[in-house]
């Protein structure tokens, strides 16, 4: 059975020096549909090398979510190949979906929190099915919700917590992991733009520990006030612009 | 073995829709009942059924002519056989007064029935380990004798019991398909109802990369559980049951078939304990196998 290593990770001991040269995520001409005759991706291609921050933008329904959900094979490309960390996440077989999205990180606009959980619940889930040992799982859930800013509450149901609490929840538990790849689809959707920036910084922090992180957003402030690499998707085709909008000649080009 | 995080997962389930499952565990307590009650009835059935093929006893009828003399002779000739451990001779006279005390009274018209319809009898004691064949043996002897009318050896009784039992096993048959059919149906729809309660905790542990063994086991676990407290619950529901039935049973009645009325033997109930346990399990993985799946 093929299942997904994780070769990339800090400290691994299997840290292959191969591997690392290679980029961390190469899209070749992925295409994907989900009606006959209207593609939401026609022919992507992308390098995201490791250690980047990348933000993905584009119009409502210009794929950036798609883009996202085919790199952890929540939907399967219709043509082309998406290397992650060297193997092809669209020919991975089913029961080797698990071990790779253990590799990545996922922070969603919804939070995708269990309500009646208590935070440490929330994070903890990321570790428990790595089958680690309790104390263990204490003392990391512990750290991660530190980072994020909710140091002892981890007690309380996540319910009862605002909505930018709850995605510094989700973003712990998206890091606790010590993932390669951090996935955040748009994270700032439902919050306010102080709460927004709030979270892009945290994210910044995160990059910053050396984990690559791939964020979707429509909303232009956040890239205007981050000059980082931005990734546009338009009519299904990804324009790159490496010193990101504020800065670019071609901003005026954007379709935002 | 169960994981500590799979069992503190199936605890917490249980707990936080502990009304969903009581209801599954009634439902399956009252299907384990049905099946509970019909093997009760086949082991007190058995138990009747061995009592009367190991009684040991017969009844030798003699024709009206018979002299003491014949009787005598016959009394004589038995003790020799081996095997038997007591022979009582009961004259017309005696067999009257012994049936008109069990049967005759406050019943005038049988009280009516003249003493020549009494045949008078030799009562043989056999032990119980006498081989059945030695038995048909003596009997086929006996019946040569002029003196001998018929022979009562109440294997006719213990065929019948024999049949009613056989009939009790094959309904137990029956009661366990239908248990298992209640099993498959209430365990599977509990268990698509708690998947479908639980979908946000199904969607993030498959987004955080569970397998689907993992997102399965608690409900498998869950499923089990049901359908073993359903089983126990039947038996203990059953014991009070039996427990007050039998206070009420007349003793004479006891007496009468030869045996006290027994409850479930423990291998019975502990079978099925764990057949309500691997039915509610394989219910439960059945039902979510498809829906768990990444």
């Amino acid at each position: 059975m093929e299942r997904f290593r994780p070769v990339l990770r800090a400290g691994n001991a299997r840290f292959s020096r191969e591997a690392a040269q290679r980029p961390i995520l190469l899209f070749e001409d992925v295409y994907k549909s989900y009606r006959q005759g209207a593609p939401v991706l026609r022919g992507v291609n992308l390098v995201i090398e490791r250690g980047e921050f990348v933000f993905v933008t584009g119009p409502s329904g210009s794929g950036k979510s798609t883009l996202l959900r085919l790199l952890y094979r929540a939907e399967t490309v219709d043509d082309g190949r998406i290397l992650f960390l060297g193997r092809d996440v669209a020919r991975l077989r089913d029961d080797a979906i698990p071990f790779l999205r253990r590799n990545v990180g996922i922070v969603f606009q919804d939070f995708k929190l269990v309500s009646s959980w208590s935070a440490h619940e929330n994070v903890a889930v990321a570790l428990e099915v790595l089958g680690l040992p309790q104390r263990l799982i204490r003392a990391r859930v512990g750290e991660a919700l530190e980072r994020v800013g909710l140091a002892g509450r981890g007690d309380d149901p996540v319910g009862v917590f605002s909505g930018g609490e709850q995605q510094r929840v989700s973003i712990a538990r998206a890091i606790v992991g010590e993932p390669a790849l951090i996935l955040a689809d748009e994270p700032t959707g439902n919050l306010d733009p102080q709460l927004a920036i709030d979270i892009l910084g945290l994210l910044e922090e995160v990059h910053e520990s050396g984990t690559t992180v791939v964020f979707a957003t429509h909303d232009r402030t956040l890239l205007e006030v981050r000059p980082r690499r931005v990734v546009v998707l338009d009519e299904g085709k990804a324009i790159d612009v490496p010193q990101g909008i504020a800065t670019d000649e071609y901003d005026n080009r954007l379709p935002l | 073995m169960l994981s500590i995080g799979t069992t503190r997962r199936v605890r917490r389930g249980m707990v936080r829709e502990w009304r969903l499952h009581a209801l599954s565990v009634f439902s399956l307590a009252v299907a384990f009942v049905c099946l509970g009650s019909a093997l009760l009835v086949v082991t007190n059935l058995k138990g009747v059924e061995e009592r009367w093929t190991h009684a040991g006893r017969a009844s030798v009828y003699l024709k009206d002519g018979a002299t003491q003399d014949d009787v005598d002779a016959l009394r004589a000739a038995l003790d020799r056989v081996p095997g038997v451990r007591g022979v009582h001779y009961l004259s017309s006279g005696d067999a009257r007064i012994e049936f008109g005390q069990r049967e005759l009274e406050g019943n005038r018209k049988l009280a009516a029935v003249p003493v020549e319809a009494f045949p008078a009898s030799i009562e043989i004691e056999v032990a119980p380990e006498t081989p059945e064949s030695d038995l048909a043996d003596m009997v086929a002897k006996m019946k040569q004798l002029p003196s001998v009318d018929g022979i009562e050896t109440y294997r006719s009784w213990t065929e019948k019991l024999a049949r009613l039992v056989r009939g009790g096993v094959a309904a137990s048959a029956l009661l366990a398909l239908v248990v298992l059919a209640a099993v498959l149906a209430v365990v599977g729809s509990t268990m698509r109802l708690a998947l479908q309660r639980r979908r946000a905790e199904v969607e993030v542990l498959k987004l955080v990369g569970a397998t689907d063994g993992f997102v399965r086991n608690p409900f498998v676990v869950e499923g089990s559980v049901q359908g073993a407290l359903g089983a126990m619950g039947a038996i203990a529901l059953l014991g009070v049951l039996f427990l007050l039935i039998r206070g009420r049973l007349d003793s004479e009645l006891a007496a009468l078939v030869g045996v006290e009325p027994s409850f479930l033997p423990w291998q019975v109930a502990v079978a099925m304990v764990v057949l309500g346990g691997v039915l509610g399990g394989v219910a439960a993985l059945a039902s979510v196998r498809r829906l768990a799946a990444i």
